[in-house]
C-alpha cells in the first residue's frame, strides 16, 4: 500500500527544493574556485575559464585580480576589461579597493572577482568583500571568485591547529554553502612545494618565514583533504538537490538535527566549531542553545560575555541560536530536543571541580543517562582548556577597598574584644569577629569577607588565645575551635558575599525593567512626536552610556530629528549606515558586521507601514559588542518608541482628517445656501413666465401683473445677489479696486441714508453726526456701500416700523467710529463672532428673512480694506436690537496704508 | 365635477405668489401653508385632493411631514426639490411620496405631474392594470404582453417588474421600491440587478422604429414607465 502511493507521488517534485530553486534563480550565480592554499592557480584557473567564455561572445569583466606581478597571470588579463579600482584613503595611506557600485553599475554578464575572504579598508560599505559579493549577486550578476579553504569560518581553529597559523579573514559556511559551483583548484602537495622553491608562488616578505613553516607536506596534505572532502560534501548535495528537483523518489537520509549546548566555560567557542563541522558533515540543520539557571543569578559578566561571543559565533556559522532559562538543565535541554526533532546533541565536556563534582553530576552526565533515543556526542577540548581565572575576583579599586576594610573591621573586632574582656567573660568572643567578617561580606563582597576571615583567624589568634600575643596555641580544643572558626567564618562570609552580588544583580536588573517601565509610561504620556523623539533620545543614550541620535523620515529623506547631547550633523559614513539601516530595516553601524566604522550603531524604528526612521547609539567606551542586557533594553525602547511615534503620527492624520471634512461640511453648507439663494427667485420667475404663457388667458389681469412683478422684483434680487457674490470674490481675490482719497465722511453717511430712504420709505432713519467730523482715507463709494449694506440689513431684522439710528464722532485717541443700531430681533450672543463669516445666516437655511448671509461679509472686507475694523454687539445700547460700529483710522495715512498692505497679502 | 383642491406647502413667498394664481387659472382650488405644522393642520382640516409640499420648510424637515401624512392618508404629495438632491428625493419618495419635481420648474410640467398623482388616487390607489400604448398592449390581471398583437415571451422576474412600473404608470417607482417589490426586502441594494433586468424589457418592448422610450430613466431615483396618457 506504502509503495503504491510512493509510487503515485514519484514524479511530483518536492515543493520545498523548488522554491529553492526559484530563489536561486533570481539571484546571480556563485562560482567558487576553492584551493588548498595560496599558490594552487586559482586566479590563473579563473582567468583561464574566462578567456575561454570570453571568446564565445560572453560579457565578462574583471572586478578585481591580484597578479602579485605573475606574468602568466597577468598575461590572461589580455583582452578582458578590468574596472578601475576605487581609492580609499585611511589613516594617511591610500588602498586601492574594488568599487562594487561601478560593478552593479556596469552590469556585466560574469564578474570576476579574486579573493573572497579580502577584507575590506575601513570607510567601505561592508567590511568583508564577500558581502559586497553577495550585493552583486543580489543584483542578477554571475560572480567568479577565488578562496582558500583556510579562509573557511568552521575550520580556522582546525587550520591554526594544524598549520599554526591564526586566520583572520574568514568566509562564513554558509556563504561557500550557496554558491552554485564549486571548482577545486588542485595540486598535490610536493607539486606546490616545488613551485614555491621556483620561486613560482608570491609570498609577502614579511609573512615569509610563517609561510615557510606553513608550506609544510603534511600541512598542505591536511589542507587538501579539507578541501577535498569540502568539495566532495558538496557534490554530494548537490546531486541529493537535483534528485529533489526532479522528483526523483527516495529514499534520502533522514533529515538529522543538530542540538549543540553552550556554556558559560572557556571552551564554549570550540564546542560549537565541532558543532558547525559535524552539521556540515551530516548536511543538518543545527541549533545552539544556551541555558542560564533561573534560580540562580549569573553574577559572573566574563562568563556571560564568553556565552554572548560563543553564541554569535554559531550564528555566524549558520546556526539557529535559542536562550532559554531553565531550572534543571538536562529536563529542558532533552525536553526542547523531543519538541524539535533533534536527532544528535553535542556537548562540551565539563570538568568541573572536585567542590562542584560532590554537589551535583556534570550536565553532560545528567543528559548521557537521561537521553533515550537521542544521541549525545560529548566534544573533548582541542586542547586543555586554559585555567578559568579565580572566579569573581574584583578589580584592582575594589580589591583595595575591600582589603583595607577588612583590616578595619578586624582592627575594630579587636578593640570591642579586648574592652568586652575588661568588662565580663565571654565565653566566646570570636562571635565578635565573625560580626566583622559578615559585616565585610555585606558590604564589600566575597573578597572582602575571606580576607577578614582570614585576618580575623589570625589577630583572634594573636590577641585572644593563650599564650597570647604569640602565633602559637597551648590548648588543642582552642586550635579545634580556632580552625572550625575559620571555616564558618570563610562559609558564611561567602554566603552573604553571594548574597549581595545577587542583591546587586537583581537591583540591576530592577533598574533596567524600571527603566523600561518609566519609559513606556512616558511614552503614553507624550502628546507630541517631539517629546517621543526626546524621550527615546534621551534614554537611549543614557542605557547605551554614550551618544544618541534619531532620525525620522520626512517625505522621503532621513532628517536628523533629535539627539542626546542634541546635535545636528552626521558623518558621511553615518549617514551612509542610517541610509541603509531605514532601507533594509536591519541594524547596522558600529559594532555590526555591516558598515562598522560608522560612529553610530543604527537600528530602524519598524512599524507596521514600515520605517519610520532609525535611532543611532554610540557608546562612549566599549569596542565589543553591547551587551545583550543593553541590546535587548534598546531594541525594547526602540520597538516602544516607534509604536508611539506611530501613535502621535496617526493622530496629527486625524486631526487633519477631521479638519478637511470640517472643511467639506461647511463647502457643502456654503453650496446649499448659494444654490438655495439662487434657485428660489429663479424657480418664482421660471414658474411666472410658464404660468402667464400657458394659463395666461384665463387668468383675471390682477394675476398677471401680480406674476409679472413677481418676476421683476425676483430678478432683481437675483442681480443683487450675482454682484454681492461677484463683490465677494474680487475682496477674496485681492483684486477689488479701492481708492485711497480723502472722504468726507459726512457726505458719504448722508448719500447712504438716501438710497435706504428710497427703498424701505416707511422707515425712520435718525442720523446724528458730530460736528466737525475728520476725513479718512478711502474710497467714498465703498464707505457709502457699506453703511447701506448695514440699513439694509438692520431693517431686514426689525419690525416695520421701529427706528434705526446712524451716528458718527470721534472717539479718544482720534479715531473716528461710525455707529449703526436697530430696535430689531437683535443677534443670538453665540452667533455675534459668526456673523461676519461668509454666507452665514443668524436663521438657517430656509429661515424667513432671506439674505445672502453675504452683506456683513462683504461690509467687513471693505472696512478692513480702508484700514479700519469692525464690530457686532447685540442688544445694543438701548436694551434690544444690534449695534454695528465700525472704527477708522484718522489723520494716519501710514498705518492705514499699511494696514490695506496686509490685508492684500 | 368639482375643482381638485391642492395644498401647496412651500415657505418662500415669491414661490407661493406665483402657484396661487396660476394653479387657480389651471382649474386648481389652491390652500396655502408656509410651514410644518400649517401644512399637517391644512391637510386634516381642509381634506386636500393632492398636496404640492416643498422639502425645505423652517420648522420641520420635508420628509417627517411625509411621515406624519402617511400615518394616516393616502392624499397622493408631489414633492418639489433641488436638482442636485438626489437622495433627499429618494428619502421622500420611499417615504410614500408619489412624485417629485426639480425646481426651477415651469408650471405645465407640475400641472401634469398633478394630473398623474390624481388620476392614480382616484384608480384605486394607484393600481393600473391593463395600458395599451401604441401597438404594445400589457394586461397584468390576464398575464399577457403583446406587442403589435403577437404575444411577448417575458421570463417571470421581467414581467414581475413590468407589472410593478405599469401599476404606477407615469409615477415615479424608485430603485428601492422595484428591487423591494420585485426581489423581496433583502436585494434593496442590488442595481445591478435592476440595470439588467430593465435593459432586457426594453429590448423585448422595444416598438419598430424610433418610437420614445417605454420606460424613462431617473438618474439617481428609480424609473417611470409612460402610459402616453399624461
Amino acid at each position: 500500500m506504502a509503495e503504491q502511493s510512493n509510487n503515485s507521488d514519484k514524479s511530483r517534485p518536492s515543493p520545498k527544493a523548488l522554491l529553492e530553486l526559484a530563489a536561486k534563480e533570481k539571484r546571480g550565480k556563485l562560482k567558487v574556485f576553492l584551493g588548498m592554499a595560496p599558490g594552487v592557480g586559482k586566479t590563473y584557473a579563473m582567468l583561464a575559464q574566462g578567456q575561454a567564455l570570453r571568446a564565445k561572445g560572453l560579457d565578462i569583466v574583471v572586478g578585481v585580480v591580484e597578479t602579485h606581478g605573475r606574468s602568466d597571470t597577468a598575461d590572461l588579463l589580455d583582452g578582458l576589461e578590468v574596472l578601475p579600482r576605487r581609492t580609499v584613503s585611511y589613516r594617511n595611506r591610500t588602498l586601492m579597493e574594488f568599487d562594487v557600485d561601478a560593478a552593479i553599475a556596469r552590469r556585466p554578464d560574469l564578474l570576476l572577482v579574486d579573493e573572497f575572504a579580502h577584507s575590506n579598508a575601513p570607510g567601505l560599505v561592508h567590511p568583508k568583500r564577500y558581502q559586497d559579493v553577495d550585493g552583486i549577486l543580489q543584483a542578477g550578476i554571475d560572480v567568479w571568485t577565488t578562496l582558500n579553504i583556510q579562509h573557511l569560518e568552521s575550520l580556522t581553529d582546525v587550520v591554526e591547529r594544524i598549520a599554526g597559523i591564526t586566520v583572520r579573514e574568514t568566509v562564513p559556511d554558509k556563504v561557500l554553502e550557496r554558491a552554485d559551483e564549486i571548482v577545486v583548484v588542485d595540486l598535490t602537495p610536493e607539486e606546490l612545494i616545488q613551485r614555491l622553491k621556483d620561486g613560482k608562488v608570491y609570498l609577502p616578505e614579511n609573512a615569509r618565514r610563517a609561510i615557510d613553516k606553513f608550506f609544510q607536506p603534511n600541512n598542505l596534505t591536511a589542507l587538501r583533504e579539507l578541501a577535498l572532502r569540502r568539495t566532495a560534501d558538496r557534490v554530494d548535495e548537490q546531486m541529493l538537490s537535483q534528485l529533489r528537483q526532479q522528483g526523483i523518489e527516495g529514499p534520502w537520509p533522514t533529515a538529522e538535527r543538530l542540538l549543540v549546548c553552550v556554556g558559560a566555560d572557556m571552551q564554549s567557542e570550540a564546542v560549537v566549531r565541532a558543532a558547525a563541522r559535524m552539521a556540515s558533515a551530516l548536511k543538518s540543520d543545527w541549533i545552539a542553545i544556551h541555558l542560564s539557571p533561573s534560580d540562580r543569578e549569573n553574577t559572573d559578566r566574563n562568563a556571560a560575555k564568553r556565552t554572548e561571543k560563543a553564541m554569535r559565533l554559531a550564528d555566524r556559522l549558520g546556526a539557529t541560536t535559542v536562550r532559554l532559562s531553565a531550572k534543571d538543565m538536562s529536563v529542558e535541554i532533552l525536553g526542547y530536543a523531543k519538541r524539535n526533532n533533534i536527532t544528535q546533541i553535542v556537548i562540551g565536556r565539563s570538568n568541573p571541580g572536585w567542590v562542584d563534582r560532590l554537589r551535583r553530576r556534570s550536565l553532560s552526565d545528567a543528559l548521557l543517562s537521561a537521553a533515550q533515543d537521542i544521541s549525545v556526542t560529548v566534544v573533548a577540548p582541542d586542547q586543555p582548556a586554559p585555567k578559568v581565572p579565580l572566579p569573581k575576583f574584583p578589580e584592582t579599586g575594589a580589591a583595595v577597598s575591600g582589603g583595607l576594610a577588612a583590616v578595619i573591621a578586624v582592627g575594630l573586632g579587636v578593640a570591642a574584644g579586648k574592652a568586652l574582656e575588661q568588662l565580663t567573660r565571654l565565653p566566646n568572643l570570636s562571635m565578635v569577629f565573625l560580626f566583622a567578617v559578615l559585616l565585610c561580606a555585606l558590604r564589600f563582597g566575597l573578597f572582602s569577607a575571606v580576607a577578614a576571615a582570614a585576618l580575623s583567624f589570625v589577630a583572634f589568634n594573636f590577641f585572644f588565645i593563650e599564650p597570647r600575643y604569640t602565633l602559637t596555641v597551648a590548648a588543642p580544643h582552642e586550635l579545634f575551635a580556632l580552625l572550625l572558626y575559620l571555616v564558618v567564618a570563610i562559609i558564611t562570609g561567602g554566603l552573604a558575599g553571594r548574597l549581595r552580588e545577587q542583591a546587586s544583580a537583581t537591583r540591576e536588573r530592577a533598574e533596567a525593567s524600571q527603566a523600561l517601565y518609566e519609559f513606556s509610561r512616558k511614552l503614553a504620556g507624550a502628546p507630541t512626536i517631539d517629546d517621543v523623539i526626546w524621550l527615546l533620545a534621551a534614554q537611549s543614550a543614557t542605557v547605551a552610556k554614550g551618544k544618541s541620535i534619531v532620525l525620522l523620515n520626512k517625505s522621503g529623506e532621513l532628517s536628523i530629528e533629535g539627539g542626546w547631547p542634541p546635535e545636528d550633523t552626521l558623518s558621511t559614513a553615518d549617514w551612509a549606515a542610517a541610509r541603509w539601516v531605514n532601507e533594509k530595516r536591519e541594524p547596522a553601524g558600529r559594532l555590526t558586521g555591516t558598515m562598522p566604522f560608522a560612529l553610530f550603531q543604527f537600528r530602524p524604528l519598524l512599524s507596521t507601514k514600515g520605517s519610520l526612521g532609525v535611532v543611532g547609539v554610540s557608546p562612549d567606551e566599549s569596542d565589543d559588542a553591547l551587551p545583550l542586557a543593553i541590546e535587548s533594553a534598546l531594541q525594547s525602547f526602540v520597538d516602544q518608541a516607534a509604536i508611539a511615534i506611530e501613535r502621535t503620527l496617526l493622530v496629527e492624520q486625524a486631526a487633519q482628517a477631521e479638519n478637511a471634512a470640517q472643511s467639506e461640511r461647511l463647502l457643502s453648507a456654503l453650496l446649499s445656501s448659494v444654490s438655495h439663494d439662487l434657485r428660489t427667485p429663479l424657480s418664482a420667475i421660471l414658474g411666472s413666465v410658464s404660468s402667464l404663457r400657458q394659463l395666461g388667458d384665463r387668468m383675471p389681469p390682477q394675476d398677471r401683473s401680480d406674476l409679472l412683478e413677481t418676476i421683476e422684483e425676483e430678478a432683481s434680487r437675483l442681480a443683487a445677489f450675482v454682484s454681492n457674490l461677484l463683490d465677494m470674490t474680487r475682496l477674496e481675490a485681492g483684486v477689488l479696486d479701492l481708492r485711497r482719497d480723502l472722504v468726507d465722511v459726512g457726505d458719504a453717511l448722508r448719500g447712504a441714508v438716501a438710497r435706504a430712504k428710497k427703498i424701505y420709505p416707511q422707515r425712520q432713519i435718525s442720523v446724528s453726526l458730530e460736528d466737525g467730523l475728520p476725513t479718512v482715507h478711502g474710497d467714498a463709494a465703498m464707505l457709502e456701500q457699506v453703511v447701506f449694506n448695514l440699513l439694509d440689513n438692520a431693517h431686514k431684522y426689525s419690525p416695520p416700523i421701529s427706528k434705526t439710528t446712524v451716528t458718527a464722532g470721534r472717539v479718544n485717541g482720534g479715531n473716528l467710529r461710525i455707529s449703526i443700531s436697530d430696535d430689531g430681533i437683535g443677534i443670538p450672543a453665540h452667533a455675534l463672532s459668526k456673523v461676519f463669516d461668509k454666507f452665514y445666516r443668524v436663521t438657517d437655511g430656509d429661515g424667513r428673512a432671506a439674505g445672502t448671509g453675504l452683506g456683513l461679509s462683504i461690509c467687513e472686507g471693505l472696512v478692513r480694506a480702508m484700514g479700519g475694523t469692525i464690530s457686532a454687539f447685540s442688544p445694543a445700547a438701548s436694551g434690544k436690537g444690534t449695534d454695528i460700529t465700525m472704527l477708522f483710522p484718522v489723520g494716519d495715512r501710514q498705518r492705514a496704508l499699511q494696514a490695506r498692505s496686509k490685508d492684500k497679502i | 365635477m368639482t375643482a381638485h383642491r391642492v395644498l401647496v406647502v412651500d415657505d418662500e413667498p415669491q414661490i407661493v405668489r406665483f402657484l396661487k394664481p396660476s394653479l387657480t387659472a389651471a382649474g386648481y382650488e389652491v390652500v396655502v401653508a408656509a410651514n410644518g405644522k400649517d401644512a399637517l393642520k391644512a391637510a386634516a382640516t381642509q381634506s386636500p385632493d393632492v398636496i404640492v409640499l416643498d422639502l425645505g420648510l423652517p420648522d420641520m424637515d420635508g420628509k417627517d411631514v411625509i411621515r406624519a401624512l402617511r400615518a394616516w392618508s393616502a392624499v397622493p404629495i408631489v414633492v418639489l426639490s433641488a436638482r442636485d438632491r438626489e437622495s433627499e428625493k429618494v428619502a421622500a419618495l420611499d417615504l410614500g411620496a408619489d412624485d417629485y419635481i426639480n425646481k426651477p420648474f415651469g408650471i405645465g410640467e407640475l400641472t401634469a405631474r398633478l394630473r398623474t398623482a390624481l388620476r392614480h388616487a382616484a384608480q384605486n390607489a394607484g393600481e393600473a392594470t391593463r395600458v395599451q400604448l401604441g401597438k404594445l398592449d400589457v394586461d397584468i390581471l390576464a398575464h399577457s404582453v403583446l406587442l403589435d398583437g403577437k404575444p411577448v415571451k417575458l421570463t417571470p422576474k421581467e414581467f414581475e417588474l413590468l407589472a410593478v412600473l405599469v401599476r404606477n404608470a407615469d409615477r415615479v417607482v424608485t430603485h428601492r421600491q422595484i428591487l423591494t417589490a420585485v426581489w423581496g426586502p433583502a436585494h434593496t441594494e442590488d442595481l445591478q440587478y435592476l440595470r439588467v433586468f430593465i435593459g432586457q424589457l426594453r429590448q423585448k418592448l422595444r416598438p419598430a422604429g424610433d418610437a420614445p422610450e417605454l420606460i424613462l430613466t431617473e438618474p439617481g431615483i428609480g424609473y417611470r414607465f409612460l402610459s402616453g396618457i399624461a
